[in-house]
This record gives C-alpha cells, structure tokens and sequence, in this order.
C-alpha cells in the first residue's frame, strides 16, 4: 500500500511543487515573494505567521533546488531503466 | 561427589556445569598479567595435553570453560577466539557511531519505566478524564535550580519510548495476524504495515515542527518527547483493532461497534495529547504585567491554542483512521 518508495516519491514531488513555482508572476501576485516583504528593527524572527512562511518558501528553494536535481535525475533513471 | 577429580570448584561467579565430563580438559592458558589467579585454579583440571597448548594467549579458556567437551580442538579454539575479538571490535564500532547519531543516553532515559508506570500509563491514555495534574516533575538542580526532567519510573506524566514503540510493534503484528485470519496474508504485509506506521509518526512529527515554526513557538521539549506522545495512540488503534475484530468479525470500518470504539479511543486519545501538550507547545502564563506585550500575545495565544486543538483533534483523527483501515 505505502511502500518506503512511494514515499520518497511523494516528499520529492511535493518539494519540486515549491521549488518550480514562478517567483513573480505567481508568488508576486499572491505577496509572498521574499521581495515583497520588508522586517521591520524590531520583529526578527518573531513575526506573523505570513513572513514566516514567506521565509519558508523563499529557503526551501534556495536550499533544495540542487538536492532536487539529484533526487529528480536519479528517479528519471529508475524510471527509464527499470519501468 | 564427583568434584573430588578437580583439584576445586569452579568459580562461583561464573556459569560452568557442574557434572563430570569424561573428555579431558585442556588446561587453561598461562593468566595475562593482572587477571585473577583463582579462574586458572578453577579449570586446573587433570588434562594431559596441557603444555603445547598453553601458547594461545588472552583469556580464552575462562570463557570456554562451560564448553569444555567439544572446544577441545585448538583450531576451534583459535576460531573461537578469533570470532570473540571481531565481535567485540564490531561492538565498539557500533558503539561510537551509533553515538554519534543517536544519543543513546537520552534514548536510555526514556526506557527506564516501570511495572507499575507501564500499567498506569496505559490506564492514563484510554481513561485520561480522572486524572488531576499533568505537569511533569523536574528534579531541582545542584544550586536550588530547576534540573532536568524525572525519568519515567518516578513520574506517571513523563512520556517514555517504551510503550510507543511496544506498541508499533505489537500493531504490526496484530493488524497481521488480523489479516492472516481472514485468508489475505502475505509476507510483504509485514513490511507494509510497519513502513505505514513509522511513515504515520514521521509525518506527523514534521506536522508538529512546522506548526511550530510557523506560529513561532520555541518548543523546549526534545524531539523524543514529541516522538513517544505521537506513539501512544497505538495502543487505542490496538485497542480498537482487537474489540472490533473480537466483537465484529468485521474491521472498524464494519459495523457501528468498530466505529464506536474508535471514537472512544480517539477522544480518549485527544484529550491525553491535549493535556499533555499543553505545557509543551503553551507558553506558559507567567503573569507579566507588561501591557504591549499581553496584547501582542494574546492574539498568538489564541492562535496556538488554536493549533493544538487542531493538531489534538483533527490531525489524530486522521492518522487513526489511516492506522485502522489496513
């Protein structure tokens, strides 16, 4: 039903799901683009629940987008190679 | 007796059969430096091929003193001892990286119960509606400060590993089991079954960090803490499994029976995690008379009441459902 495998899939296809999305065409309109967004002195990291999933998104494709690469190319692989 | 043949008996502390074997003993090798001299009189025994084979140094014939009748071969105790230091090299080598990943004297912390912890705790998590009290007790530090938590054994609120994972392992085998009686066994099921188990507590633990991060919460409690809290209802689905297959012939998803057991130990379940939690994941009210700070609080204090709430009820009722389907 759940194998280890499928899961791997499902973590990879969600993270490819926030790393594609385009920065300002779609995250711009929906003012969550780490451009739209402006800390004030004070706050740091204590702030509303909004910046911090701005700060969210906007490390999660930094971070994951060469990990990304390696997970996708090594499942085309399997894919092609193994049905 | 028949021990008159040996020159004395054999050394209490250590396990050797006490009947005679006919098959002369080898006499046991020359005692490193420093070890006692009383295991070598112990095994002093009339062995006529003692010399040649004094050579095999180290401490190999205490050991095989209670396999005496068939270690008589020196290859074979060459091998044996061969074998006894790759073990304990592979020990070691387990050991320290092991250490490194894991830290196995905080795992060891939440192994410590009891008898009487593991039978009040189960009582606590299916009739959690009695109990008064649910803060955990810390041990007061060296200075008067506030040390660290009790171990499981002298306090009933703090979480353990120990009925988590007894009861992923029992849910595997008994949702098995269940299968295996209705005529649809096969052995991958075993494997399934535990994948979706620990996928289940995985997911929910990542749940957890990321609700806590969104609404800022420092959660001071340790990741295990928050893993053994996501283990216990195991042992309501168990509970449920077991009354709606007795009861039913049927699953939980069969007749009303099943449902309402699972709704009983789901709530029972919720309330546990609810109370439990609240001083995990609530700051706690500590009386500040600070006004921008009371307002600016309150608004995420509501928010994370609302979370836990959320995480309590909704998210538990939906890995239930999925742990009580297969």
């Amino acid at each position: 039903m759940l194998y280890l495998g499928t899961l791997f899939y499902i973590a990879v296809l969600l993270i490819n799901a926030v790393a594609i999305l385009s920065e300002d065409r779609f995250l711009a309109r929906l003012n969550l683009s780490p451009s739209s967004y402006d800390p004030a002195f004070g706050t740091g990291t204590d702030a509303s629940v909004k910046a911090k999933v701005i700060n969210l998104i906007g490390s999660v494709r930094t971070l994951m987008r060469a990990p990304l690469i390696i997970a996708n190319t090594i499942i085309i692989l399997y894919e092609l190679a193994l049905g | 007796m028949q021990r008159n043949t040996y020159g004395q008996s054999p050394p209490l502390h250590h396990p050797v059969p006490q009947h005679v074997s006919t098959v002369p003993q080898l006499r046991s090798p020359p005692p490193p430096p420093g070890s006692a001299q009383s295991q070598q009189q112990g095994y002093a025994p009339t062995g006529q091929q003692g010399n040649p084979y004094q050579q095999q140094g180290g401490t190999s014939g205490n050991v095989f003193g209670a396999y005496g009748q068939f270690m008589n071969d020196p290859t074979a105790q060459v091998a044996a001892q061969f074998g006894q230091t790759a073990f304990k090299q592979g020990q070691e080598y387990v050991e320290q990286n092991i250490g490194r990943y894991v830290n196995v004297a905080a795992l060891k912390h939440y192994f410590n119960v009891s008898n009487s912890y593991v039978i009040n705790k189960l009582f606590l998590v299916l009739f959690p509606w009695r109990h008064k009290g649910w803060s955990r007790k810390q041990a007061v530090g060296a200075n008067g400060q506030e040390g660290w938590y009790l171990s499981p054994r002298d306090d009933i609120n703090s979480p353990d590993m120990y009925i988590p994972v007894m009861g992923l392992v029992t849910y595997v085998l008994l949702s098995t089991l269940i299968a295996g009686l209705k005529g649809a066994f096969n052995p991958e099921l075993l494997g399934v079954t535990a994948t979706t188990g620990l996928s289940v507590v995985i997911v929910e633990i990542i749940a957890l960090k990321l609700g806590c991060y969104l609404l800022s919460i420092s959660s001071q409690s340790q990741l295990f803490d928050l893993i053994a809290y996501s283990g216990y209802k195991f042992v309501g689905i168990i509970v449920t499994i077991t009354v709606a297959e007795i009861l039913n012939g049927g699953k939980g998803t069969g007749g009303w029976i099943g449902w309402a057991v699972f709704a009983y130990t789901f709530s029972a379940n919720a309330l546990f995690l609810l109370r439990s939690l609240k001083y995990v994941l609530l700051p706690e009210t500590n009386g500040q008379p600070s006004g921008p700070m009371q307002t600016d609080s309150r608004a995420k204090r509501n928010q994370r009441t609302q979370f836990l709430f959320f995480y309590s009820y909704i998210v538990q009722l939906f890995f239930m459902w999925v742990l009580t389907r297969a």
